[in-house]
């Protein structure tokens, strides 16, 4: 795990402006690419992350400066770099949502398998990476089905609707209005459409802004003074107006209820001031909610969402032990390897130095191999059974593979 | 261990892993639980032909047998509910207090006493066997009811972060609220009218049962005036459950308080 390193520059230390700039695809990073390294980049909103294998820090600097046109300096400046177990459990945690500005969002997965197709679409991923990435969706995986990390939603939109659904069911039999056109209202809409609310109306003072949002959200616009007709009719009513005073008082909510029949609604007010009289929150089957209520919901589900993130943490410290006994044995099997092949050169070396003819040259390599290979059978039988990062570095140590290792490449 | 041990045991089993599924979410308990759930039914229709077979008529004809099969045909009523995946937490309230009253009916010998009928046998099979059905039903719909006055509460404060908040949607509870008290009604009504014509049949003199009749009619009124205002002025949700909870009651005080107070209420020494 040792040979994998993260550059990342994210919303925490960088501007909007620089991470605009800070983007990197995996095309680009072609030409850079060496023998037996891997890259793959990862781009949103808020972060841009650069994970590689098998190249030099300095040439991932440069590579990223002469394609984003931005100083080495200020790169490293304004970007964190992690290495080997640190650079893995930071794309666990990003993968997680646990380093997001809404803890345990859902999108960044999504944008890091999208990342995860490009990379390997470019050749710029392989065995290493693909194995990292790998673990990295299962352990994300895990962590939302686990724990309740994405359960509970915290936007207020998302909280007005989840509301609804609590009391209506499946919305996409209710009737819903949007009372404004503003943004808070087109958002609120959009999430109702998101959960598949297909009946919906716009009502709106100024009626053009009204049609402009209802073709924006597949609904239907309506004039204002239809407002008491519509709020018969309605289910969930969302109503976010920039109205100095509430346009739904206590005596028009109390004719609209005895003409649906006591039937429940759901009013959500996301207007400041207030669009609705508060007192309509005491009438029978008014479910009122005002900015204030769902702020206080909100706020508890975030409360929620930092408890489940020490969960989430503990999910990671698994997969991590899974993944780094994985890279063990591979690095056992590369030492395995360097020994062999110490072997081999070593028997060359021999061999070089004698002057006999080729029949005895023949003999002496067989009975030199199977000495060798005789003497190497404990440590690497060692090495299968116990193959932790500290026996590996040991055998290396003694047998100074990595020196062996470089004069083999300086002889080729 | 005897059968009527092993269905209380099968229902305390399975009270525990619904509730524990009303808890924690598991994935994996859904298949357990309605595993569980039809064996117990299973095992408790068995508890009943047994003894049916061993009385040779239909256990209803005393106070333990009627609550028996009360709870029976409610665990039957909550079959397809539980088979649903957004109300199958209801089996986490009905279990629990189907399992209590088990608790004191199955390992006594009550369920196999049998009671001189009388005359006219084929009416009393059809007041008690509709009564019963009527009460069963309203078991159902005081579960609901407790469900929706609980989940109304949780939607009130807010408290949606909680497992025990993944309740069925208000709308699904006051429907099915809603369909077994009208089902409920019916049946408690055809089984009043069976009830008259059995008493007329052994001309029974109306005051020896005045108290059970006088009971009856109160509830019949209660369950009659929550449809009413229903229909009438659009009494969903709340009230509704909360008049059921109120009219749930006096089933309890009718079936355990007037055969206390008046023990030949029947007029016959029957339930």
């Amino acid at each position: 795990m040792n040979r994998i390193c993260c550059l990342s520059m994210n919303h925490k230390r960088a501007s909007v402006d620089i991470l605009e700039q800070f983007r990197v695809n995996p095309e680009d990073m072609l030409p850079f690419m060496q023998n037996g390294s891997e890259i793959y980049a990862l781009n949103t909103c808020n972060r841009t992350e650069v994970y590689w294998i098998n190249i030099d820090d300095s040439t991932i600097v440069e590579m990223l400066s002469h394609i984003t046109g931005i100083e080495n300096k200020l790169i490293l400046e304004l970007s964190e770099v992690f290495r080997g177990r640190e650079a893995v459990e930071h794309l666990f945690v990003v993968a997680a949502g646990l380093d997001s500005l809404v803890i345990g969002e859902p999108q960044i997965l999504g944008q890091i398998k999208d990342a995860y197709r490009a990379a390997v679409a470019s050749a710029t991923s392989s065995t290493l990476m693909n194995k990292v990435l790998h673990r990295t969706f299962r352990t994300a995986k895990r962590i939302r089905t686990e724990t309740d990390i994405g359960r509970y939603p915290v936007s207020i939109a998302s909280e007005a609707v989840e509301l609804a659904t609590h009391i209506f069911g499946d919305i996409k039999k209710s009737k819903a209005l949007i009372i404004g056109a503003g943004d808070m209202a087109s958002i609120a809409g959009k999430r109702l459409k998101e959960r598949g609310s297909t009946n919906l109306s716009v009502i709106n003072r100024t009626h053009k802004r009204a049609c402009d949002l209802a073709a924006e959200l597949g609904g239907i616009p309506k004039p204002f003074d239809c407002l008491m007709d519509e709020l018969t009719l309605s289910d969930i009513v969302i109503c976010s107006t920039g109205s100095s005073d509430p346009i739904i008082s206590n005596p028009i909510m109390e004719n609209v209820m005895r003409a649906r029949r006591n039937s429940p609604i759901i009013l959500i007010d996301i207007a400041l001031p207030r669009d609705i009289d508060p007192d309509v929150g005491r009438l029978y089957n008014c479910y009122l909610y005002d900015i204030d209520s769902l702020k206080s919901i909100v706020n508890r589900h975030i409360t929620s969402r930092e408890l489940q993130a020490e969960k989430a943490r503990e999910i990671i410290e698994y997969e991590l032990g899974v993944l780094g006994k994985w890279f063990t044995s591979l690095d056992a099997n590369t030492t395995i390897k360097d020994l062999f092949n110490l072997m081999e050169d070593t028997i060359e070396h021999l061999l070089s130095d004698m002057n006999v003819s080729e029949q005895e040259r023949e003999k002496m390599e067989q009975s030199l191999r199977l000495s060798l290979k005789r003497l190497l059978h404990r440590p690497v039988s060692f090495l299968k059974e116990h193959p932790s990062v500290k026996h590996i570095d040991t055998v290396r140590r003694i047998f100074q593979l990595d020196e062996n290792n470089q004069d083999r490449h300086k002889r080729q | 261990m005897t059968l009527p041990w092993i269905v209380l045991i099968t229902y305390i089993l399975t009270s525990i892993v619904f509730i524990t599924y009303l808890m924690t979410r598991k994935s994996f308990l859904v298949s357990l639980s309605r595993l569980l759930y039809v064996c117990c039914t299973v095992l408790h229709l068995l508890v009943i032909v047994l003894a049916w077979h061993k009385i040779h008529h239909l256990p209803l004809t005393s106070p333990p047998q009627a609550m028996n099969m009360i709870i029976f045909l409610a665990s039957l009523v909550f079959m397809p509910l539980v088979w649903r995946r957004s109300t199958i937490v209801l089996g986490a309230f009905f279990l629990p207090v189907a399992t209590c009253i088990l608790a004191f009916l199955l390992p006594s010998q009550s369920l196999l006493l049998s009671s001189a009928i009388g005359s006219y046998r084929y009416l009393y099979p059809l007041h008690t066997l509709s009564v019963v059905i009527g009460e069963a039903l309203f078991v159902v719909a005081f579960v609901t009811s407790l469900v929706y006055l609980i989940h109304e509460r949780i939607i009130m404060r807010g408290s949606l972060h909680t497992p025990i908040s993944g309740l069925p949607a208000l709308m699904l509870l006051d429907k099915i609220l809603y369909a077994s008290l009208s089902l409920g009604f019916i049946a408690i009504t055809v089984g009043m009218i069976f009830g008259g014509l059995w008493a007329t049949a052994l001309e029974i003199q109306i005051g020896s049962i005045a108290p059970k009749v006088t009971a009856g009619g109160v509830m019949w009124a209660v369950f009659a005036l929550s449809l009413h205002q229903r229909f009438a002025i659009g009494w969903k949700g709340s009230r509704t459950a909360i008049i059921t909870l109120i009219g749930f009651c006096l089933m309890l005080v009718l079936f355990f308080g007037i055969r206390w107070a008046y023990p030949h209420a029947h007029g016959i020494g029957l339930l």
